[in-house]
């Protein structure tokens, strides 16, 4: 339920998908969010704004290794600080946490026990 | 588990395996991206791309490729940028140097950000961080660098002795390149205050030792102050400006030990320094001065000694004038202007400060107790004020009289000798109807009950009540002479008589008198009433502090005369005689040689003769047992009423000396007494010990001298209060 109007930055998640040719296909997947809050709360966005490089001058950048569903749990956690975690996500969305350098104590505890 | 462990163990993720030549073709990615960076050419960069390269890169475990490839980046850049700068001449080398150097840090962040995963999880100690270690090349290769390092400092302290001297500089640039010293410093600024800071502190005490000996030299002390102030200033500013904030301290202290601390002994002792300001009552520049020496260790002492040693000399000038040893009136007023005077000092200049005044009052103690005379002066000064001399005087005027009374009082150290001849002197006012107001009066007693508590002014309370319940005996005793049957047969007389309670009143002197029978009979007669009214009771009658007044009839007019008693007496004797000798006088009254004298003086060499001497003989003022005194029958004097001092205002050496030895009295007593408590309490003790406790109890009374405690110990023994002890003589045992 994030509020659109105001987004200044979009977050593109692009996602191969296989058709029934052999081509791959990308579906993508588009975010709006905040430049200040994503800041925040990410190290990684905050050195992408901070740097003034293609990404920040165009106002989105398009990640890879992350899920679109994943990207919709982080996207919650930075902006509410409240996140879901089932058996199957908890080992990808502590990957994502880690790339993207949103560094909470808390979190990662919680998550390392919960894997094991 | 802690947050760095776990991050350190990346047990769930399985490095994905990666080649020696992928892992080369993302170095090569990120080695041209940073040179990209180095040459402010970021913009059209892929941030996504770079961070990803060096996330994968760390994740399959090729870390070190990175670091020591970032090593060599910005090692070669360094290098570089050394010969940019170290060619610029001049001023622009400054210019040169601060605006690669404000690059260099740009760039060093967004190398930073770019390699955020590296430098989060591969980079550990000691291994720097990729920012510090951008700082720690820049270090290395161009800041302590021979060709930049000593140049730049140089005329860093070129620019800022420049400044010192009233140039204008480039602050912003100062700072800048000051600041650096402090960025490229790894931990506690080391390399600021190894290249830079210390040699600044040198030279700011080169800088201000030159100028400060110079000026002190060739201006005066004020001037100099103000100046020293004003640098004091301008190095705070500073700091603020240019300087790295761990430095002020240092520089204050650098600044103000030559400034201040170097020439503190010369600002007092110079022509236009200390001495002269405080006896010029130069407040400002006093106070400049103590604000200035507070800064500096024990500057506060030198100052402070100075001027305690002033107020010591002032005083002792004061008290041993010879004028004023002749006149306790001069001497208070004088001791009363000076502390006026050094409270002011102490206020405006000293911030009243508590050790300041501490030392005054030291010194005020020391002086006013050089000589026995203070306590009775001071006793005679408030004699005089309230006597009338507080006529003219408000009330709060009168209050700060009284205080400043009080204050020099709470320095005397024999205050029961102030105290014997307080008392002396308020019975003679109250006797003499010479007190100006009673009210005054109670107020004095009430400041002095303040200050040392109820014992002190028991007795000058007595003697109020005894004047109270006097008159209401003299009113009786009027009621009782009109009912009287004796009172048919005696002529009239109006008497008037004061109950003194014995104890309370100084003792006067004895002195004997024989009364005209008229007087004597209404003095029994009063005797017989009162023992009557107060059962137990006796009546001693003083005569010698009494008054009267008498008609004196001249052929032409009549008058009449306010005398003391013994002039009464003598005028009395003329009733039946036309011419006596002072030796008849004595004898018709047996009144002693000495009163006489001093009785008969007023009669015939005040303002109105009532006596003449006979044959009369001017200039010879001393009086002889066999002059020869006449009545005056041609007085000429248009009042009525004449009043003649009974006594000269100020008492007798005798009558002082009779003071002094009642004083000497009560001491043995109250030594008694301390001695006793002391040894009751303690049961055994050592003679110095019984010594110094006895002082130390006395203290608050006055300062008892050794032999005289001595003495008194002496008796004690003999009188069975304590003994020694027969093994060692100086132990003292308390006799119960």
């Amino acid at each position: 339920n994030r509020e659109n109007k105001y987004s200044d930055f979009e977050i593109i998640i692009s996602q191969a998908q296989k058709t029934q040719k052999t081509n791959t296909e990308f579906k993508k997947t588009i975010f709006k969010c905040h430049r200040s809050i994503l800041s925040i709360r990410s190290e990684y966005f905050q050195g992408l704004f901070r740097s003034g490089m293609k990404e920040s001058q165009e106002g989105c950048v398009e990640l890879h290794s992350i899920s679109p569903e994943i990207m919709e749990s982080i996207l919650g956690f930075i902006y509410t600080g409240n996140i879901k975690i089932t058996h199957d996500d908890a080992l990808e969305i502590l990957i994502a946490f880690r790339q993207l350098l949103i560094l909470d104590e808390n979190l990662f505890d919680f998550l390392i026990n919960y894997i094991k | 588990m802690s947050r760095k462990m776990i991050l350190r163990v990346p047990k769930f993720q399985e490095p994905k395996r990666m080649e020696k030549s992928e892992a080369q073709r993302l170095w090569l990615l990120l080695k041209d991206a940073i040179v990209e960076v180095q040459h402010m050419n970021a913009s059209t960069l892929s941030f996504e791309e770079l961070y990803r390269s060096s996330y994968s890169l760390v994740i399959a475990k090729r870390g070190d490729i990175l670091y020591t490839g970032l090593e060599e980046v910005n090692n070669h850049h360094t290098k570089n940028l050394l010969d940019k700068i170290a060619q610029a001449v001049d001023e622009r080398f400054l210019i040169e140097l601060n605006s690669q150097w404000q690059q260099y840090k740009l760039q060093q962040i967004m190398i930073h950000d770019i390699l955020m995963y590296l430098d989060r999880m591969y980079v550990k100690e000691p291994q720097l961080k990729v920012f510090d270690l951008g700082m720690f090349k820049w270090k290395q290769n161009v800041l302590i660098h021979s060709q930049i390092n000593d140049r730049l400092v140089r005329m860093l302290l070129g620019l800022i002795h420049m400044e010192r001297n009233g140039e204008v500089i480039d602050g912003a640039l100062m700072k800048s390149l000051i600041q650096m010293y402090v960025d490229v410093s790894l931990k506690e600024k080391e390399t600021y205050k190894q290249e830079f800071e210390e040699r600044f502190l040198l030279a700011t005490s080169h800088f201000y030792k030159s100028e400060s000996n110079l000026f002190i030299t060739n201006n005066s002390c004020g001037a100099y102050l103000k100046k020293v102030e004003i640098r004091l200033i301008e190095e705070e500013a500073r700091i603020k400006q240019y300087l790295d904030e761990s430095t002020g301290p240092k520089l204050i202290k650098a600044c103000e030990d030559e400034l201040i601390a170097n020439h503190m002994q010369t600002m007092i002792e110079m022509e236009t320094g200390c001495r002269t300001m405080i006896q010029n009552d130069r407040f400002n520049e006093l106070k400049l001065m103590y604000r200035l020496f507070q800064r500096v260790e024990n500057g506060l002492v030198h100052l402070k000694n100075e001027f305690a040693g002033y107020v010591r000399n002032e005083g002792h000038k004061i008290v041993n004038q010879p004028e004023n040893l002749k006149d306790p009136n001069a001497l208070i007023t004088s001791l009363i202007e000076i502390r006026n005077r050094f409270e002011k000092t102490l206020s405006q200049s000293f911030a009243n400060n508590r050790d300041f005044i501490n030392s005054v009052n030291t010194a005020f103690e020391s002086f006013l107790n050089e000589n026995d005379k203070l306590s009775e002066s001071l006793a005679l000064f408030i004699d005089k004020k309230l006597r009338g001399g507080f006529k003219d005087s408000n009330d709060q005027e009168i209050d700060v009289i009284m205080n400043k009374v009080i204050l020099l009082f709470r320095f005397l150290s024999d205050k029961d000798v102030f105290k014997k001849f307080y008392e002396h002197y308020l019975a003679k006012r109250l006797l003499s109807g010479r007190s100006f107001s009673e009210d005054l009066e109670r107020t004095m007693i009430s400041k002095f009950k303040q200050e040392c508590g109820n014992q002190f002014t028991s007795k000058m309370e007595g003697m109020f009540t005894d004047m109270r319940l006097s008159k209401d005996a003299l009113d009786g005793f009027k009621n009782y002479l009109q009912t009287s049957v004796e009172m048919g047969k005696l002529p009239k007389i109006d008497m008037s008589v004061r109950v003194l309670t014995q104890g309370f009143w100084p003792t006067f002197p004895p002195h004997s008198c024989t009364l005209p029978p008229l007087l004597s009979q209404y003095c029994d007669l009063f005797t017989k009433y009162y023992c009557h009214a107060h059962t137990g009771r006796r009546i001693i009658w003083q005569t010698n502090i009494g008054t009267a007044e008498v008609t004196f009839r001249l052929p032409k007019k009549t008058h009449v005369l306010a005398l003391s008693t013994y002039q009464m007496l003598i005028m009395l004797l003329f009733n039946d005689a036309e011419k006596l000798s002072l030796k008849q006088m004595a004898a018709g009254t047996s009144i002693s040689f000495m009163d006489i004298q001093r009785s008969v003086k007023p009669l015939y060499s005040g303002k109105y003769k009532v006596l003449k001497r006979t044959p009369a003989v001017e200039k010879s003022k001393e009086l002889s047992e066999n002059d020869i005194f006449e009545l005056n029958l041609n007085l000429k004097c248009k009042l009525h009423r004449i009043k003649f001092a009974a006594t000269s205002q100020t008492d007798s050496e005798p009558e002082r000396q009779h003071t002094r030895q009642r004083v000497d009295e009560d001491r043995k007593i109250e030594i008694d007494a301390a001695i006793v408590r002391i040894m009751k309490s303690r049961k055994a003790l050592i003679h110095n010990d019984l010594i110094v406790e006895c002082t130390k109890q006395l203290s608050s009374r006055f300062v008892p001298q050794t032999s005289m405690i001595k003495k008194r110990i002496e008796n004690l023994i003999e009188r069975e209060y304590l003994e020694r002890f027969p093994d060692d003589r100086r132990r003292y045992r308390y006799l119960a």
